[in-house]
């Protein structure tokens, strides 16, 4: 049977456009998370959450 | 629970009555689609059939919440005492007879319309169709109330809903075309024992889990 | 640490590249063509793996309401659906050739299909619930019941028909692949496990940040 080259190139290429795609989007969520937080410092008026209950609520 | 029970069933006589509608529609284009061949029509049946069940169920149960929302209950809903898997218990009872009822009448109109004999199926039609519709409840009842506070409910409901259902779905279809091909109830023991499986598994996920989507 | 876990990613998937293509010999049947199994398998071991990792961590969160707990169920489960999407798109270009469709409504390809649109829903969910705290609560139900819910699908599905291969590792008593065949596999299944650890963490760090950003 041949051995149709074209089609494991085909399969790793896709695996590598899917996963390197996402690579990539990982990162471009951490810069854009990492801008956030130069440009907005948060303030810390209360002290770091203790429980692990409920998210903070915005007064 | 059983007043809750009733209350809901009062207010869907008017989905009740959309969903007889709606599956009569729903007859008649099968109907022109499949056309007059018979055998074509016997083999399809039970899957359009369950085709019908099915789609009658997303619009149904889609509704089922929406009486609360529309009318601010849901607030009410939230901060009542007590269990709120009672609840669960409720809009899944209601659902079933609901559901049951608008199968029972498709069920006759197909053999009306389309002359095919159920009696000496029956019984065990009845078991399967039975316990298809729990799984069915089961499920649409934790994911309607899910979906009644998101933005997209129409949407999201029936996209949550219909994968999850599959092997409902499958075992129900499968276990009715044995059962029309005139085969023993204990021939697809193996479906309407999945069938019971998944209904456990839904019945015990929903009552554990439903006072989490009550949170808010 | 998330960048330690990425080099040991990035080896082993060296090394399986190098197992899948050197060390693993021509198929005898198939030919060629069968390398795309050092992918194609190991991708839906891991996507499962995922699955279940995202089925505990969701009563995780729902036992203590950790964020942390919320951050690695939806990681987890996006991380999963993506190697499951590999999964199905790569069995399809291996399909085209061997079996001379891209398609078919076999056992294994129906169940995975169906559990890849069960988690697509799970993402779909995430993104349409607005407040993060009620967007946690229901995906953690949805994840729950999603995961209880595959081996009813494979179950189903496979009593439904069955055209696939025969499952071969699996088999009680020994397995049917050559022995170097079944190295590949299992160093290839490391290697996407690794990856697929790395894509979790760096995916669970990216949401808490982002959570601690709108907070």
């Amino acid at each position: 049977m041949p051995d149709h080259w074209g089609f494991v190139a085909a399969a790793y290429g896709l695996a590598l456009v899917v996963f390197g795609g996402y690579w990539r989007w990982l990162g471009q969520k951490e810069r854009e998370l990492a801008a956030l937080k130069r440009s907005d410092p948060p303030s810390r008026t209360s002290p770091l959450r203790s429980e692990p209950a409920s998210r903070p609520t915005r007064p | 629970m059983a007043w809750k029970d009733l209350v809901v069933e009062r207010r869907s006589k008017e989905t009740l009555n959309s969903l007889l509608f709606f599956s009569l529609a729903l007859l008649f284009v099968f109907q022109f689609t499949l056309g007059p061949d018979r055998e074509r029509l016997a083999a399809v049946l039970p899957g359009v059939l369950w085709l019908g069940f099915i789609l009658s169920s997303v619009l149904g149960l889609g509704r089922t919440f929406m009486v609360e929302r529309d009318n601010d209950c849901w607030e009410a809903l939230l901060l009542a005492p007590g269990d709120k898997s009672a609840v669960y218990v409720g809009k899944l009872v209601a659902c079933l007879a609901l559901m049951l009822v608008v199968e029972a009448t498709v069920l006759a109109l197909f053999t009306v319309f389309f002359n095919v004999d159920l009696g000496p199926a029956l019984p065990g039609l009845a078991l399967v169709i039975v316990l298809g519709t729990l799984g069915i409840a089961a499920v649409g009842a934790l994911f309607a109330a899910m979906t009644s506070q998101v933005r997209a409910r129409e949407l999201l409901f029936p996209v949550l809903l219909l994968p999850v259902l599959v092997p409902v779905l499958l075992g129900a279809v499968k276990a009715t075309e044995a059962l029309l091909l005139g085969e023993s109830l204990a021939s697809v023991a193996h479906w309407w024992q999945l069938l019971v499986a998944a209904d456990v598994v839904y019945i015990v996920v929903g009552l554990l889990t439903f006072d989490v989507i009550l949170e808010g | 640490m998330v960048r330690v876990l990425g080099w040991f990613a990035v080896v082993a998937v060296v090394a399986g590249l190098a197992m899948g293509f050197g060390v693993a010999p021509r198929e005898a049947t198939q030919g060629n063509v069968q390398r795309i199994m050092y992918l194609h398998v190991p991708a839906v071991w891991v996507a499962y793996l995922a699955f279940i990792v995202g089925f505990v961590a969701s009563i995780a969160y729902l036992a203590r309401r950790r964020n942390g707990a919320d951050h690695l169920a939806h990681a987890a489960c996006e991380v999963g659906t993506l190697f499951l999407g590999v999964n199905i798109a790569t069995g399809a270009i291996w399909g085209k050739p061997t079996w001379g469709t891209w398609w078919t409504w076999d056992a294994r390809l129906t169940s995975v299909a169906v559990v890849f649109v069960m988690f697509l829903a799970y993402l779909l969910l995430r993104q349409a619930v607005e407040d993060p705290e009620r967007s946690a609560r229901y995906a953690a139900v949805l994840g729950i019941v999603a995961a209880l819910n595959i081996p009813l699908v494979h179950f189903s599905v496979y009593w439904w028909r069955t055209l696939h291969q025969p499952p071969s590792l699996l088999k009680p008593g020994s397995s049917s692949m050559p022995g170097s065949i079944l190295t590949a596999l299992l160093v290839n299944f490391a290697a996407l496990a690794l990856l697929g650890a790395y894509f979790v963490a760096r995916r669970t760090r990216v949401l808490a940040d982002e959570a601690e950003a709108i907070a």
